[in-house]
């Protein structure tokens, strides 16, 4: 079977010596100089650091230890992950110049395995977009089309990744900021079950839907990352850390599992979408998996469900955001409150500030049970949908997105045209879900499609070997587009 | 359908200032996005006992003191300090 | 005339005695340099998260037994939005609509009941200096672990305003959840306020006097809002209902303009917390754990031992004072003597109010219970003890170190007769002039027989002897 992730090749390239981690960095370092002005995928470097981690991984490799899985691996983080001494923004004119006292715990995870953090990526601001074009830094480009947008939130990620500035990088999933860009970009993205990694140091769009997770161009990759990450922080009261590790399930022979597909998934999505998952569905049969189809119709509720619970945690989340203790201060104010109202107009842009006025909506006297108590209730049934599901298949399989990398700047006719976009992929934040989206062929265009492997929850070890058997059945057609070779 | 006094209320809660020009613009994208939300109210759910997404409960700490931030740590990235306090200038 | 009746509600917050923060592990301490109990978490640095304090459920749920409470099996954490620089979440994590605690009630002296309906937990937030327009924040008490224990209106008077106060702060520090100091801050309540015509069942329009932070500034406030009220309804004026404060240097209340339109506080469940549930098990865990209440302590007093109410009331004022006192009159036949060495000589000596309720004294429950037993046994009269306990007080010694055999010995007649001789004979013009009539006279003859055997004599007896050697 060929090896498609670039993780092993590498450390086994390091450990080895027949490469040192100070010229590998060096490589993506010299790539981020010269194709991030196109890409925009990276809002900060850190080379130093990059270089002074990666002398600690040859000295280490030198001395014939044995490497830890990421050791040494070039990678990036989200620009809302919070990394002790380096700016972190949320790419977000409110927090510009804004330096955390204190790591978020997956990057401390990360150190640990002395990963090689080459900088800080884009995103769309606070992570409420899917193009990255809300960031204050401009969006992040697909690597695939510049003429297209990576996709978002985590779009700097994806386009990182895709554009092969890092191995792989950590991103962040809320309604489905790992998925869609890891989507647009051909590329692996997981949204871990909700706790099984920590969210402390993530700064927070919606608290009981966001999760950190891997973006990278394999789906060995992206459990290798998932492994390391997926540990059970005291930090973190919603943290459990997984149930078992996703790696060692790869060689999982998927013959008898069965696949469940809900039609309100395929429901208005676009044609040659549909046609590549119904080649996807083939694929499966022809490995010997079985399909299960049934109805889910309390999905469609799923999309004003997400904007509704999401967007009040969010209005609460992004209350701190004062001119106080951090970030941005307005220059001119009358007094303290009227400092806070122009710190906050001057300082959210405009889709941030319409999510924070919904969220501060729903919530306020009078409308608190027709929208926030209701969409509550609703999140539970959607919930319960999904536990049906599994009793009657091992793993769904959806679109990740109804279509392509949208063209820059589109601008759709009102807010609610570009919400649509999320359909597919808020559901499993709603219920807590675990999902992964590959790469299942591409356009007219040759931009990517991507279709997600949704799990029961904490069941990682399953939809990623379920993905890692399309992968390696079908990796010859799906990357013609995008070589994925190592920086050599 | 939302109204002008309605946003205007809502962003004082929210703290944020809307000029006049943004008003308009406000109150058409949140009638949209309300209207959007208001397709839940087509159905009534049954009163599904949802509490939080992981079913977790008693996740306690210990009360057992660890050493707080230095100050100087505390304040680093304020605006505006003086004598360890953060402070709101007074401005004309 | 009406006559017009108080109808009042009491909400109040007391902070928790734990050793850290309800969210974090910086310490409470009070004072230090501002921003030194701090960390990311308290000061709500971008991507921190709270993790709730055990202790913190436990004295709450404790504060509950104490007052009767319900303790709910099933509770969560809430989020309380409002922006203010002394919130650095922009929300206070607190309880809604599920508290820890709820329907339970505190018995004031006169036998009425008032209700409390909940105790939940909460964060405090830190502290603004306002100085000359410029706003300096300090969050070193920003996130110190709270309860709020909110009463129905039962109230009648101020008297019982005080009174149901006075009993919280008792029971409060009984169970050493709280220190209770109004000064400090560590107890402070807001009152709500109407009144009514006296027999009339409706409630009338309320206020709510805010942030009372001692006895003395509630009763003004309370006495001065009652007088307010009656005198807009007897001039046919309405009562707007609003928030108001208590001007120190006026002693008036007066509105608070600005808080009533930013009162929406769009509550809903923290997402980064998790649910609390309490078991059966626990709860009798706890129960186990909590000690006699005052109530019931001042009932035996009075009962078992036939203390004074007055007595009982000052002895079971606070956890130490009753537990000194029991131990000292454990099994001595006179306990109203105990209580008289703690209440009088020992009292005496604490000169604060905290001092009297910390009480912090050189001697052991069981060196007092040493002397009160002497006492018990005939072998010492009270003014010896009285001398001895002093003695004992200023060095922490027993008594056995102030009284010697011979005193414990007490006097035989001969040695009193002795005694009574000799004090009339160095004092020859005193028992002349109580021959001539003067009573009076006597006594400084006995003070010197009481002089010459430091205390061993029977005062009751050496007069009767005087009397007699004098008339002889
Ligand atoms: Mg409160
Ligand atoms: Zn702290």
């Amino acid at each position: 079977m060929k090896e498609y992730g670039k993780i092993k090749k590498l450390s086994g390239l390091l450990s080895s010596r027949q490469m040192s981690c100070e010229e590998l960095t060096r490589m993506y370092l010299d790539a981020m100089e010269s194709e991030n002005e196109t890409l925009n995928a990276y809002v900060s470097y850190t080379a130093d650091l990059a270089l002074e981690t990666a002398r600690r991984v040859d000295a280490k490799a030198a001395k014939g230890e044995a490497l830890l899985p990421l050791e040494g691996i070039p990678m990036t983080l989200k620009d809302n992950i919070s990394t002790k001494g380096m700016e972190t923004t949320c790419c977000s004119k409110i927090l510009k110049g804004y330096v955390p006292i204190y790591d978020a715990t997956v990057w401390q995870i990360l150190q640990k395995q002395n990963a090689v953090l080459l900088g800080k990526t884009n995103m769309d601001e606070f992570a409420m977009g899917s193009s990255s074009e809300t960031s204050c830094f401009g969006g992040a480009l697909n690597p695939h089309d510049i003429s297209r947008v990576a996709g978002g939130s985590s779009g700097g990620v994806a386009s990182a990744v895709g554009g092969n500035l890092a191995v792989y990088g950590l991103g962040s999933d809320t309604g489905g900021s790992i998925r869609q860009p890891a989507s647009f970009c051909g590329l692996v993205g997981l949204k871990p079950t909700y706790g099984a990694v920590s969210r402390y140091g993530l700064i927070a769009y919606a608290s009981s839907f966001d999760q950190i997770g891997p973006i990278a161009s394999s789906v060995e990759d992206a459990a290798l990352v998932y492994d390391a990450i997926s540990v059970y922080d005291e930090k973190d009261s919603t943290s459990r850390g997984k149930t078992e590790p996703a790696s060692a399930a790869l060689q999982n022979d998927i013959r008898g599992m069965k696949i469940g597909v809900a039609k309100e998934y395929f429901e208005g999505i676009r044609g040659d979408v549909n046609d590549a998952l119904q080649q996807v569905i083939r694929v499966y049969e022809s490995l010997g998996a079985e399909i299960v189809r049934f109805g889910m119709p309390s999905l469609k509720y799923s999309l004003p469900v997400y904007y509704i619970l999401a967007c009040a945690e969010a209005s609460s989340n992004l209350g701190r955001y004062d001119g106080i203790r951090y970030g941005f201060q307005a220059e001119h104010y009358s007094d303290p409150n009227d400092m806070v109202c122009r710190t906050r107009s001057e300082g959210f842009g405009d889709e941030v500030k319409r999510r924070i006025l919904l969220g501060t909506y729903v919530l306020s006297a009078g409308y608190y049970d027709a929208y926030y108590k209701k969409a509550q209730n609703l999140r539970g049934e959607i919930v319960n949908a999904f536990q049906g599901a599994f009793e009657q298949c091992d793993v769904m399989l959806a679109p990740t997105v109804p279509m392509t990398a949208f063209p820059r700047n589109f601008t759709a006719k009102d807010p609610v045209e570009t919400y649509q976009t999320d359909i597919c992929t808020v559901p499993v934040n709603i219920a807590g879900l675990p999902a992964v989206s590959v790469p299942c062929g591409f356009d007219e265009a040759g931009l990517p499609i991507g279709m997600q492997l949704i799990g029961a929850r904490f069941c990682e070890a399953k939809i990623l070997n379920a993905a890692y058997q399309y992968e390696a059945a079908t990796r010859e057609t799906t990357f013609r587009a995008a070589e994925t070779g190592v920086r050599l | 359908m939302v109204t002008h006094e309605e946003i205007l209320k809502i962003a004082k809660l929210a703290k944020l200032s809307v000029s006049a020009d943004e008003l308009v613009q406000l109150t058409k994208d949140m009638s949209e996005i309300i209207g959007f939300a208001d397709t839940i109210n087509a159905v009534s759910p049954e009163n599904s006992d949802f509490d939080n997404i992981n079913h977790l409960s008693n996740v306690f700490r210990d009360d057992v003191v660890a050493p707080s931030f230095d100050s100087g740590e505390i304040l680093k990235n304020a605006p505006e300090q003086e004598d360890g306090y953060f402070l709101v200038k007074k401005r004309a | 005339m009406t006559n017009y009746e108080l109808v009042s509600g009491l909400e109040t917050h007391i902070e928790l005695a734990t050793k850290t923060k309800i969210f974090c592990s910086c310490s409470t301490e009070f004072g230090g340099e501002p921003n030194t109990h701090c960390c990311p978490v308290c000061i709500g640095l971008p991507g921190t998260l709270p993790k709730l304090n055990r202790r913190v459920v436990e004295y709450a749920i404790l504060a509950g037994l104490a007052t009767n409470c319900e303790i709910s099996p099933v509770s969560k954490m809430d989020r309380k939005n409002y922006v203010y620089p002394d919130l650095p979440k922009a929300y206070q994590i607190s309880q809604y609509d599920m508290p820890l605690c709820k329907n339970g009630w505190i018995e004031l002296s006169n036998g009425r009941k008032i209700r409390i309906t909940r105790i939940h937990i909460e964060e405090d937030a830190g502290k603004l200096v306002h100085q000359r327009g410029n706003t300096f924040v300090d969050y070193n008490r920003g996130g110190v672990p709270l309860i709020e224990i909110v009463s129905e209106p039962d109230i009648r008077s101020i008297d019982e305003a005080r009174e149901y106060l006075e009993k919280l702060q008792t029971i409060m520090r009984f169970i050493g959840i709280s220190d209770c100091r109004m000064q400090e801050g560590s107890m402070r309540c807001d009152v709500n306020i109407s009144v009514r015509p006296a027999g009339s069942e409706a409630l009338g329009t309320r206020t709510e006097i805010k942030n009372m932070n001692s006895f003395a500034h509630m009763t003004k406030a309370m006495d001065y809002e009652l007088n307010r009220q009656i005198d807009l309804l007897e001039s046919g004026e309405k009562i707007v209902q609003e928030t108001r404060r208590y001007n120190e240097e006026t002693e008036c209340t007066e509105g608070m303009r600005g808080k009533e339109d930013a009162n929406d506080y769009r509550y809903f469940r923290e997402p980064d917390l998790v649910t609390i549930r309490v078991s059966a098990e626990e709860v009798a865990a706890l129960k186990a754990e909590l000690p006699e209440l005052p109530g019931a302590r001042m009932k035996r007093y009075t009962g078992e031992l036939g203390l004074p109410e007055a007595d009982a009331q000052q002895l079971a004022r606070s956890r130490r004072i009753a537990e000194f006192f029991e131990a000292a009159a454990d099994g001595v036949k006179n306990p109203k003597a105990a209580a008289n060495c703690i209440i009088g000589q020992m009292f005496s000596r604490l000169s604060t109010e905290a001092e009297k309720e910390a009480f912090d004294v050189a001697i052991t429950p069981e060196q007092l219970r040493e002397l009160v037993m002497l006492l018990d046994a005939g072998k010492i009269r009270m003014n010896l003890v009285k001398s001895t306990l002093e003695k004992m007080l200023d060095t922490g010694k027993s008594a056995k170190e102030f009284i010697s055999e011979s005193d414990m010995a007490g006097l035989d007649e001969d040695a009193l007769k002795a005694a009574c001789e000799q004090a009339i004979a160095a004092n020859p013009n005193a028992a002349a002039d109580y021959l001539g009539g003067k009573e009076k006279a006597l006594k400084a003859i006995l003070g010197g027989v009481m002089k010459a055997t430091r205390g061993r004599a029977d005062a009751v007896k050496a007069e009767q002897l005087l009397i007699q050697l004098i008339k002889k």
